[in-house]
């Protein structure tokens, strides 16, 4: 993220945003909100004149500062000192910052940090309706089971490594925890049939089989063929963070190390 | 220009929304007064003994060699708009907002400038009229003037000596980025390398010190006290090209290493 903002020189390549560096942006607020450390700030300098200086910066009206301080609910504390302002404030100001030029591209750098269920709550809210808005916004973060719930798609890496750039549905299916349970009286009898047609099938108790690598309608037809009564034929999805540990257990044979999403 | 012009709007709102600001104006205009007096008064009471030519005193002429203390309070001033945003990461925001690093640069130097001449012309103001009420009084034998022409002169080349030193400051501190490290520096090349030079007591030496920042800017402000314990090797003129000079590398370094290193 620093690399595509032009903070930090990339030892190679380049970082566009819409074909065009950012430093050659005009106004680039008004195009890239990013929020990368909610502790940027000057201690003695209160938000609002944070943000004050800021919309000046890329000739943004000042109404938009009250505006942004309203819609993270800081309007109370925007006078105070930031030094003062609790980690989960300094995060809803960074937000506010990021949101102040209305741009189409967000980037968060862990956006949930330090804030409590009702912030995660609200910045997941926030992050959803903002893509819904037709806006690009780009999430970093370790959180697997927060990724589930909001990305519509991955990056991750690894070491400075691409490692998967997908849909997250793509992911999760790819997975080999992602699997067909189906509960019968006769699994043996199942589980002969259904290797016979390539799939592979693990029993995981007395009447409980996982099928793994077919979508879940051909195991119900090649059941049905069999004359098989099924107690039970659900999907049963991996997580986000199986998935992920899947993908960079395969990265650490590569050679790839930990990775990060 | 309009990036530029929107760049020292937003720097003009930093600087002047937070405390430090007017913590360093008001110690600046303490120190220039009272400097200025204490100095005034040294002048007038040597020559009352005898120990100096009797001659009326200008009254805006110990301003200018107060300029010598006073001058910290404000580099103070200048260092922290670059180092106090190092200090808290706020430069990265900063530079999210103007990803031109020398655009960045040239607005804190263009925002930092006028509050430098403004301050030191009002400041240096309130401490002419003080030395001329000390002055005039019978205590001191009355031995004070103030030609309007050449107080003036005088308060516009406090104005400008502060504006760049400032600026030499702020290239210092983009340089180096650390407030310590940039005091240190600063306060170097202004005092601590000329006057261990003068104290070597070569004509080599002294050459050089009289070359360096402040000494230029007292030959620039055509100071008739300027610590070297005789005038001027140089003209004001050469004197304003040599503070110049100090403050165009100054600027210069600060902006390659802005532009070059990662924020």
């Amino acid at each position: 993220m620093r690399l595509i903002l032009g903070l930090d020189r990339p030892t190679a390549g380049t970082a566009l945003i819409g074909g065009v560096p950012y430093h050659e942006i005009r106004d680039p607020l008004r195009t890239v909100g990013a929020l990368l450390d909610a502790r940027a700030l000057h201690p003695g300098r209160s938000g609002h004149a944070h943000l004050v200086a800021l919309a000046r910066s890329n000739g943004i009206p000042r109404r938009r500062v009250a505006e942004v301080l309203e819609v993270v609910g800081l309007a109370g504390a925007a006078r105070q000192r930031a030094g003062t302002l609790s980690l989960g404030m300094s995060q809803r100001l960074g937000i506010a910052a990021a949101l102040l030029g209305d741009p189409e591209v967000l980037m968060f750098d862990e956006p949930v940090n330090g804030l409590d269920p009702d912030g995660v709550r609200w910045v997941r809210g926030l992050v959803r309706s903002l893509a819904g808005e037709g806006r690009t916004v780009f999430v970093s973060s370790h959180l697997m089971s927060e990724m589930q719930l909001t990305a519509d798609h991955l990056v991750v890496i690894g070491k400075g490594r691409l490692i998967k750039d997908a849909p997250l549905a793509e992911v999760i299916a790819g997975s080999s925890l992602t699997a067909v349970v189906v509960r019968t009286p006769h699994a043996r009898e199942l589980a002969v049939r259904l290797r016979g047609a390539g799939i592979e099938v693990t029993r995981s108790g007395e009447s409980d089989l996982l099928a793994t690598g077919a979508p879940i309608e051909r195991i119900g037809d090649l059941a049905h063929e069999a004359g098989i009564r099924l107690h039970e034929l659900r999907t049963r999805e991996a997580s986000l963070e199986q998935a992920y540990q899947e993908l960079t257990e395969q990265g650490v044979e590569y050679g790839a190390g930990r990775a990060g999403a | 220009m309009r990036a530029l012009w929107q760049a020292m709007g937003a720097e003009w709102a930093k600087v002047w929304s937070v405390r430090s600001t007017w913590w360093c104006l008001a110690a600046a205009a303490v120190v220039q007064v009272l400097g200025a007096v204490t100095l005034g008064g040294a002048t007038a009471t040597e020559a009352m003994r005898g120990e100096g030519p009797v001659a009326p005193v200008t009254a805006s002429e110990p301003v200018v060699s107060a300029t010598s203390f006073t001058q910290f309070a404000l580099v103070a001033l200048a260092m922290l708009t670059i180092t106090a945003e190092y200090a808290s990461g706020s430069i990265r925001p900063a530079l999210q907002a103007v990803p031109v690093r020398g655009v960045l640069l040239a607005a804190k130097a263009l925002v930092v400038s006028p509050v430098m001449v403004v301050a030191g012309v009002l400041s240096g103001a309130v401490a002419t009229a003080a030395v001329w009420l000390l002055l005039s009084a019978d205590l001191f034998g009355g031995l004070v003037e103030a030609p309007a022409g050449e107080v003036a002169a005088d308060l516009l080349g406090v104005g400008a000596y502060y504006a760049l030193v400032s600026v030499m400051t702020l290239g210092a501190g983009a340089a180096l980025r650390s407030a310590a490290g940039t005091l240190t520096v600063v306060f170097m090349l202004l005092m601590g390398l000329p006057l261990m030079l003068l104290m070597t007591g070569s004509q080599v030496a002294l050459e050089a010190s009289s070359r360096m920042p402040m000494f230029a800017g007292l030959a620039f402000m055509d100071s008739a006290e300027n610590l070297t314990g005789g005038p001027m090797p140089y003209s004001a003129g050469e004197g304003l090209a040599w503070l110049l000079a100090w403050t165009a590398a100054a600027l210069a370094a600060g902006h390659a290493v802005l532009r070059r290193r990662d924020a």
